[in-house]
């Protein structure tokens, strides 16, 4: 049977049956599917009409409950009451304890660096609960289209670095779903507007959801939307608005920031209806338990400037990147729920000089956009008729090297797919095994990146240092997944890994990696850290010193000068040594003498930012 | 690698003065006939070569498009590979780029947004100057230690504009 079915590539082989494919949009808040029917892209309804379903997983002890019943539930049953766990997907356990106050989940973390939450039903990873909002759409689309479905396109934010990605790609096969590609958010907005308004030129994407901020500026030409530069925030969207005025009622009720998670869900909850009714109205009335007070749109206004502010300052960063200017952009698209806020319509308006299009449903149109796409993929578009998507990935990846450093290999904003090799070669004579580590990130010490994976490639013939001739080559998908492999050219010894996060760990790839690292682990990181403590004191140093140079004499008095310079003489003889935990510790201690100084600095920068004035024009 | 030279894959002959919209165009065609899209529904070997072939593309484009990679790799193709980090025998070239570079830091100092605007304006004449220059020596021979000043001389201005970039992120807060 199947040998009958010899088709073109991207031809359908059935010519009148189309073949089912779906976008799914698997959002922080809400998650929708779409799809192309009879040639009109439509997010799809579930049995009683509605087409967003809330991003909310409930575990009971025998079933699972997904969407709006979920969600109700979250304030009578948090710990088994999932929520945005989109801000989960590919985070270790020491992210998720950065975010931990915010929510009310009780994590296990296993031997493996995923964070686990702790349900009636066992632990449950982020993938699982993922799969689990992806399984009842894949039913919802099924059940609608009334058939199996082909594939999926599932968006991501253009911001989810590779372990989030990965995350997500497990998520839709664990539902069960064949991943057709993993598509950026902004990019698929663009493709829902752009097919919808024949758009030629170029593009941002201001794409504010419930847990991320992603901006994009693209170049459309015919029917190719051509990613020039991508930036944002993967962990700034409209929760944190919520919790600016959650912050704002405790404040005003004067509570006790020692909150149960039932009461921090309801607290929430409050703050979002208050912020939803602000889009409309001047001044809500917001009502928590007994207390209750008056919230303007001007309080709210300055409550949520800095994260407002933060977006723009990504904005700005992404046309730079682009080698454009702001006034070239010819359209700006808003998505995602918390563009209806209108101080961000209006701080986004300023910035571009234009008002921000908003016409197709801001919920909607990233699933529309997925499903268009995955019209294309599934072979149901006539040659030249489908759209090219020319994406990009977004943040540098790299390798560690000597000192601790991070050296790109491909830099941000390249376009994917893409290949790149890079020489590296032996430090010690007759060494056999070389590691390699790859990180993700924009910072020079590869402390501030994200690790990716650790290899080591083996049975170097042995050789005098220098001479050995080690290419490692990084390969990124369509998908934007990374794979790197690590050659010696003479002998040909080679070692391979398809990088994944680290929960993979029945793979047998990754149970290697992870094998070999430990081996490696303990002196690697005491090395590691010292390094990171050396360089941390030498910034401290080198800062304080230009500091007392320009100030010292103004804002010190000679005695606590002497103090300063006394803990820095300090520092720096512990610096060269190898006790990291006294340099810390000194390092600390400087820091401390240098408390009040840098405050009074800080005071006249502002008294002479008041005046108008700049320091040295005040010296004299 | 044995891959074919970039020029040759955009159908193009060795040149450094080249029409950027017209490359833009042919690059945006051979994408749609190479993007692993296409095989969405290809074998494994299909979509194995997509994205091999995808990839040398994108390769050929970054390095085509941009001025001072394009300089370099002309110089590629007709003789050495250039070292990229080599102590420029140019001392009227360093004792300018060490002024360039104080003026920057006294910018950041001020914190004068116009300043770093003019700044960029006229380190883009002295870009466009070296170009010229080299587009008018490159493919003769005898002048080729001429061109390969000029490429490192193009190279320290691109450090410089990254560094410009850079300073203008710290001093957009």
């Amino acid at each position: 049977m199947a040998l009958l079915q010899i088709a073109e590539p991207g031809q359908s082989p059935q010519p009148h049956q189309r073949r089912l494919a779906v976008g799914i949009d698997l959002g922080t808040t809400n998650s929708l599917v779409a799809a192309v029917r009879s040639g009109l892209a439509e997010a799809l309804p579930d049995a009683e009409g509605r087409l967003l379903m809330p991003s909310a997983v409930r575990y009971h002890a025998q079933q699972i409950e997904v969407g709006q019943s979920a969600k109700q539930a979250a304030a009578q049953d948090p710990l088994n009451t999932v929520l945005s766990v989109k801000r989960l997907m590919g985070r270790g356990l020491a992210d998720v304890k950065q975010l931990g106050e915010q929510l009310p989940y009780r994590f296990v973390g296993g031997e493996s660096h995923m964070p686990f939450i702790d349900t009636v039903q066992g632990p449950k990873s982020p993938v699982e609960v993922s799969a689990d909002i992806l399984k009842v759409l894949r039913q919802r689309a099924e059940a609608t289209l009334g058939g199996e479905l082909v594939g999926a396109v599932i968006t991501v934010p253009a911001y989810f670095d590779e372990a989030q990605r990965q995350a997500t790609k497990d998520a839709a096969r664990l539902a069960g779903l064949n991943v057709l590609r993993l598509l950026n958010e902004p990019t698929a907005a663009a493709v829902a507007y752009g097919l919808d308004q024949q758009a030629e030129g170029l593009v941002a994407i201001y794409d504010l959801g419930g847990g991320t901020f992603d901006i994009s500026i693209l170049r459309l030409t015919g029917g190719v939307f051509e990613v020039l530069a991508t930036g944002g925030d993967s962990a700034l969207g409209g929760d944190d608005f919520d919790h600016a005025i959650a912050g704002w009622i405790i404040a005003e009720a004067g509570l006790s920031t020692d909150i149960a998670p039932g009461q921090q869900r309801s607290l929430l909850h409050s703050a979002c209806v208050a912020k939803e009714a602000l889009s409309a109205a001047e001044s809500v009335t917001v009502k928590h338990g007994d207390w209750s007070g008056e919230l303007n749109r001007q309080q709210f206004v300055e409550l949520i400037e800095p994260m407002v502010a933060r977006s723009l300052k990504a904005c700005r960063r992404a046309v730079r990147d682009a080698g454009i200017e702001l006034l070239e952009v010819e359209a700006v698209v808003m998505v995602g729920g918390s563009t209806r806020v209108p101080r961000v319509r209006e701080a986004v308006a300023e910035l571009f000089a234009r008002q921000p299009l908003t016409d197709i449903d801001p919920d909607q149109v990233v699933a529309i956009g997925a499903a268009i796409q995955a019209d294309t993929l599934a072979g149901n578009k006539r040659d030249g008729e489908e759209l090219l998507l020319l994406d990009v990935i977004p943040l540098s990846l790299g390798l560690e090297t000597m000192g601790g450093l991070l050296e790109k290999v491909i830099p941000r904003n390249t376009t994917i797919p893409v290949a790149r090799a890079q020489d590296f070669t032996t430090y010690k004579d007759g060494q056999t095994a070389m590691m390699i580590h790859v990180l993700q990130g924009e910072r020079e010490l590869i402390s501030d990146c994200r690790s990716l994976a650790r290899f080591e490639l083996r049975g170097i013939p042995p050789m005098v240092a220098g001479s050995a001739k080690i290419r490692v080559t990084f390969q990124v998908d369509a998908d934007g997944l990374l794979s790197v492999a690590a050659r010696e050219l003479g002998s040909g010894v080679e070692a391979t890994i398809q990088v994944k996060p680290s929960y993979g760990l029945t793979d047998g790839e990754v149970a290697r990696m992870l094998q070999d690292s430990f081996k490696f682990a303990s002196d690697d990181k005491v090395a590691r850290v010292l390094r990171e403590q050396q360089v941390d004191a030498e910034r401290l140093l080198v800062a304080v010193q230009a500091a007392l140079q320009m100030d010292g004499e103004r804002l010190l008095e000679a005695c606590e000068r002497a103090e300063i310079e006394l803990q820095m003489r300090l520092l720096s003889e512990l610096m060269v040594g190898s006790d990291g935990a006294a340099i810390e510790q000194q390092t600390k201690r400087v820091t401390q003498v240098t408390d009040a100084f840098a405050a009074r600095r800080l005071d006249a920068t502002v008294k002479a930012g008041l005046a108008g004035r700049r320091l040295n024009e005040i010296e004299e | 690698m044995g891959s074919p030279c970039h020029f040759a894959l955009f159908e193009l002959k060795p040149a450094f003065v080249l029409d950027l919209a017209q490359l833009a165009t042919r690059y945006r065609e051979l994408a749609r006939s190479v993007h692993p899209d296409r095989f969405a529904d290809g074998s494994e070997r299909e979509q194995r070569l997509a994205l091999e072939h995808s990839a040398s593309l994108n390769e050929a484009y970054q390095v085509l498009k941009n001025t001072s990679a394009r300089a370099r790799y002309l110089l590629s193709l007709s003789g050495s590979e250039l070292p990229l980090e080599v102590t420029v025998q140019d001392p009227a070239f360093l004792l300018q780029q060490m002024q360039l570079r104080e003026e920057l830091e006294d910018l950041q100092d001020s914190a004068d947004l116009a300043g770093v605007e003019a700044f960029k304006q006229r380190l883009k004449l002295a870009q466009n100057e070296l170009n010229q220059q080299f587009a008018g020596c490159w493919d003769v021979p005898a002048s080729r230690e001429q061109a390969e000043r000029l490429v490192r001389r193009m190279q320290f201005l691109d450090k410089l504009s990254y560094e410009v970039r850079q300073l203008e992120e710290r001093l957009d807060d």
